[in-house]
């Protein structure tokens, strides 16, 4: 009988099954050892992160990156443990082995959002910028796990800055009027648009978030002030003198403020064409600002050692035009005179414009050759730039 | 071709397995030799997915107490200037020492030749023992930082268990034998994550020839040990694979220099285990106690003094390695060091494998390499990673000498292929410079510094192999032809003596003498073709490429064996008999 079990318990079929039982006892037996071993590594893992953040946070940069690696050799898959050591490598200027990093988080979960601004950071450190942009908008499209809003937003506003840095300024306007396009927008946020708007040499769009943002706080000093570097910047000077005398009145310290309102001011009063003066004052505005240009190309000229008296035979150089504008002047300085005449024949209908064409042309040229003028110099500067819209 | 190209294993015998008696066992072992020959072939094949699977499940236990020991031995982030790096090794040294010196004597070293000498001495016998010997001491030994790799001790683990499991079914020797390669495999590939690289290896080191009987199971336990620690432990990679490939062609030969360095390193590293490792064991037995301990302080000294890279396996070194995250003279100074740390570990008898340190060494060595070329040609090198991966395969190469399993180690741990030409350059000039400046392979060294002699692939592959066509010789004349009458064929034979070939169609050869013939007149069978009036057996025949050891099997038989060609089997090339086979080894031996 025992002979026959045995002879039983040898056939195939019956030793195979006990090996699968027996395989199944030591599955699970090893898998509960597992499970306790990887607990107790999460732990340790823990630990070894926490350190490393703190290391990271008191400026210890290897200690944290050691650190976090050793979190990691415990906790391999935790995404977490990952995307800081990256980060840690990434700002520690250790590119590649981050890329790497990243670039595998990045294939396990392409719709991460923090994984996508990561990897955008790596790019831009590594000057890749087309790579950049990419996993910006990865990132702003992407999934982050909670306060998405506010995530999206900052990484957008991250790009933009990133965008303004580059000189990349179209693409920081349209980034910014999708931003600003949202209706409910906390004032001091739109502020902040407003302000990239500015650096994004998108004044119009800058001037309005501005005025946006004046509806709900009329007395926003930087809103004013804003506001009235936009319109100043657009030629709209007597709306910048609107805002920036409120400015002022706000932050009678404000010196940027002050400079800018005085430049508008002389700019209002140096124009001849203003609508509302009388034609005493205005035949004394294109006087002064005649005179004002003759003096300015004579300095200019003197100071860059050019002879106005000789003829330039090339025009490659600016300088080469101010002999010719020299001559210019001087044969309209003649007809000055006919400005105060009484009677109509005795007045030449196009002399006015002819002088301030000739002003405008000195004031820019000589910006050209000697650099920005200060004064009433800028002032016409700056009316020879949008000669219709100094009023709006 | 009936004859010629039967299959020659040894078929186990009944006599052979059963005993007198009677008993249990007896009418089990009955049992399996009354099964049919593929069905006893696929309870095996199913018996090496169970090896498999219980490998892969004590490499995952095994892989667990390295980790925990180092954890508590020497910390979960060595540091350097820390005492604790010397003195846990060097207590728990004397404890593997006692250990191996009284408890578990077959566990020094890795464990290869071990497996090796089970399958061609013992049998297949590995005692159970070993398995547990090797799991205690090992886990110890690398866990408290000594400069040794889980791998082949893994292999020695495997096998054990594999050969436990077949003794227990009381396989028959042949099928025991065979179950050692086949835990082996497993093993290795458990805790190599690697199963093409496992079997490759098995196959090159642990078996030393092709063969298609064990290929499936071996096969098969590797992948399913594999499968079982991905299971349990992830499928994550031994270390991070950065991108790689390369650059340019002209960086070739940045990767020859590469192999060349590699192959002198390797050199030197055996060439120092070769010789240090005879000397200490002549000290006297008592001083076995503190050998490892002396290798301990050692090592522990290196790492308190700065470099604990160099403790351990060391994996996470080298994915360090592989990401530009050491200068290339740090990488230089790791590869020196673990050197010179692998030595002292292995040659004072330490368990512990070499796998580890040797992809360690490669690494290090291969990113110092490719970091110094950068230096002075940075548009012509790749990345670092890519040079510290290919050193590694250099160093498999050159030091383990299994350049197969080199190749396809690094194909299989980094996942790419576009590094295959780089790889395959750089190992092969590893290998061959290797072998020039040394002609024993390290194990082949191991193994008769142990006392045995163990066959070697290395040596078999270099080997002279005899062919029939350097032994045959023109065949007699006339052939006959098996249409011609038997007294056609008795006249162009004129009384001439010995044998003659007769061609039959539509292939075959017999041959007949002039006395058969006569005889077969002399019955009135004068008339009959040749092809119905010979009543003899055809004969076996060989092509000209055929081994003289394939000959041999036939000469024996029949006075001649027809050598006849390959595309036309009624072509005779020639025929060889038994003096020409051994004339032709008596000149070999000569020469």
């Amino acid at each position: 009988m025992k002979i026959a079990l045995k002879a039983v318990a040898h056939r195939p079929p019956v030793i195979l099954l006990f090996l699968l039982v027996l395989a199944v006892l030591a599955f699970a037996s090893v898998g509960r050892m597992v499970n306790r071993f990887h607990q107790q590594e999460e732990a340790l893992a823990r630990h070894l992160y926490e350190r490393g953040m703190k290391a990271q946070s008191e400026g210890h940069a290897e200690a944290a990156l050691g650190a976090f690696r050793a979190a990691l050799s415990y906790s391999h898959d935790n995404f977490q443990y990952q995307l800081s050591l990256a980060r840690a490598l990434r700002d520690s200027g250790r590119t590649a082995e981050a890329e790497t990093y990243l670039i595998r988080l990045w294939e396990r979960t392409p719709q991460e959002g923090a994984v996508n601004l990561a990897l955008g950071r790596l790019f831009v450190r590594q000057r890749v910028f087309d790579k950049a942009i990419q996993y910006y908008h990865n990132a702003i499209y992407g999934v982050w796990p909670s306060d998405a809003e506010t995530k999206r937003r900052d990484v957008q506003l991250e790009l933009i800055e990133f965008l303004l840095q580059h000189g990349a300024y179209p693409q920081a306007q349209a980034e910014l009027i999708g931003m600003a396009s949202a209706s409910a927008i906390d004032p001091s946020l739109r502020l902040r648009y407003a302000d990239l708007f500015m650096r994004a040499q998108d004044y119009g769009h800058a001037l309005a978030q501005y005025q946006q943002t004046l509806r709900t706080d009329i007395h926003n000093q930087g809103a004013l002030l804003g506001a009235g570097q936009a319109s100043f910047q657009l030629g709209r000077f007597r709306t910048a003198q609107t805002y920036l005398q409120e400015a002022v009145h706000v932050d009678p310290q404000n010196a940027s403020a002050k400079r800018l309102l005085e430049t508008a001011g002389q700019v209002l009063a140096s124009d001849p064409s203003a609508p509302s003066i009388s034609d005493a004052e205005r035949n004394r505005r294109l006087r002064a600002a005649f005179l004002g240009a003759g003096d300015r190309l004579d300095g200019c000229a003197q100071s860059r050692g050019i002879d106005l008296s000789g003829q330039s035979s090339s025009h490659d150089l600016p300088s080469d035009d101010l002999p010719r504008l020299k001559a210019a002047w001087q044969e309209m300085k003649p007809k000055l005179p006919k400005l105060s005449g009484s009677h109509s024949d005795s007045r030449d209908q196009h002399l006015p414009d002819e002088l301030m064409s000739l002003v405008y042309g000195i004031e820019q040229q000589t910006e050209l050759v000697c650099g920005s003028p200060e004064g009433p110099d800028q002032a016409l500067l700056l009316l020879s730039q949008d000669r219709a819209g100094v009023e709006r | 071709m009936t004859h010629a190209f039967e299959s020659t294993a040894p078929k186990p015998t009944l006599e052979s397995q059963e005993g007198e008696d009677g008993s249990a066992a007896n009418i089990e072992s009955r049992y399996w030799f009354t099964l049919s020959n593929t069905r006893e072939e696929r309870f095996f094949l199913l018996l090496a997915v169970f090896i498999g699977v219980f490998s892969g499940l004590a490499v995952v236990c095994f892989r667990l107490a390295i980790d925990w020991t180092k954890i508590w031995l020497i910390g979960p982030v060595p540091e350097p200037h820390s005492w604790r790096l010397i003195v846990a090794p060097a207590v728990t040294s004397l404890v593997v020492a006692f250990l191996v010196i009284h408890v578990f004597p077959l566990v020094r070293g890795s464990g290869v030749n071990q497996t090796k000498a089970a399958l061609y001495i013992y049998n297949g016998y590995i005692p159970f023992r070993t398995a547990v010997g090797k799991f205690i001491t090992a886990a110890l030994a690398i866990g408290s930082g000594q400069s040794l790799g889980p791998e082949d001790p893994a292999l020695q683990i495997g096998a054990s268990l594999a050969s436990a499991l077949g003794r227990r079914l009381d396989l028959s020797r042949e099928r025991l034998r065979l179950l050692a390669p086949v835990g082996a495999a497993a093993g290795l590939a458990a805790a190599f994550n690697a199963p093409i690289s496992a079997v490759l290896f098995v196959i090159e080191e642990v078996i030393g020839r092709w063969s298609a009987g064990i290929l499936g199971s071996v096969v098969l336990s590797a992948v399913s040990s594999v499968v079982v620690v991905r299971w349990f432990l992830g499928a994550e990679p031994l270390f991070r694979i950065p991108a790689v490939g390369l650059v340019q062609p002209a960086e070739l030969l940045a990767y020859a220099t590469l192999g060349i360095v590699g192959a002198f390193a390797a050199v030197v590293f055996a060439k120092a285990i070769a010789y240090l490792r005879p000397r200490l064991r002549a000290w006297p037995h008592w001083t076995r106690y503190f050998q490892p301990l002396l290798a301990a302080v050692g090592i522990g000294l290196i790492g308190f003094l700065g470099a604990p890279q160099v403790m351990g396996a060391g994996y996470e070194y080298i994915d360090q390695a592989m990401h530009d995250q050491f200068t290339w003279k740090m990488l230089a100074i790791l590869a020196l060091l673990k050197i010179v740390a692998t030595t002292l570990s292995f040659v004072t008898g330490t368990p512990g494998g070499m796998f580890a340190p040797t992809l360690f060494v490669g690494a290090m060595l291969g990113g110092a390499i490719g970091g110094l070329e950068r230096h002075f040609y940075p548009a012509l090198i790749g990345s670092t990673g890519t040079y510290a991966l290919v050193g590694m395969g250099v160093l498999f190469a050159g030091f383990l000498r299994a350049p197969m399993t080199s190749v396809f180690m690094v194909l299989e741990v980094s996942g790419n292929y576009s590094i295959i030409v780089p790889v395959i350059v750089a190992n092969t000039l590893a290998y061959v410079t290797s072998r020039a400046l040394q002609t024993t392979p390290i194990f082949d060294i191991l193994t008769r510094q142990d006392g045995l002699d163990l066959p070697s692939l290395e040596e078999q592959r270099e080997q002279t192999v005899l062919r029939v066509e350097d032994a045959m010789k023109a065949a007699p004349t006339p052939i006959l032809n098996g249409g011609d009458s038997v007294d056609q064929a008795l006249q162009s034979m004129q009384d001439l003596p010995g044998d003659f070939l007769v061609r039959l169609h539509p292939s075959g050869w017999r041959s007949v003498t002039a006395d058969t013939l006569k005889r077969l007149v002399g019955e009135g069978k004068g008339e009959m073709t040749l092809g119905s009036a010979l009543v003899t057996p055809v004969l076996p025949y060989l092509h000209p490429d055929h081994t003289l050891e394939t000959a041999l099997r036939y000469v024996y038989q029949v006075p001649f064996v027809p050598v006849v060609h390959r595309a036309d089997f009624g072509q005779l090339e020639g025929v060889i008999s038994r003096d020409e086979v051994l004339e032709k080894y008596r000149m070999a031996q000569r020469t």
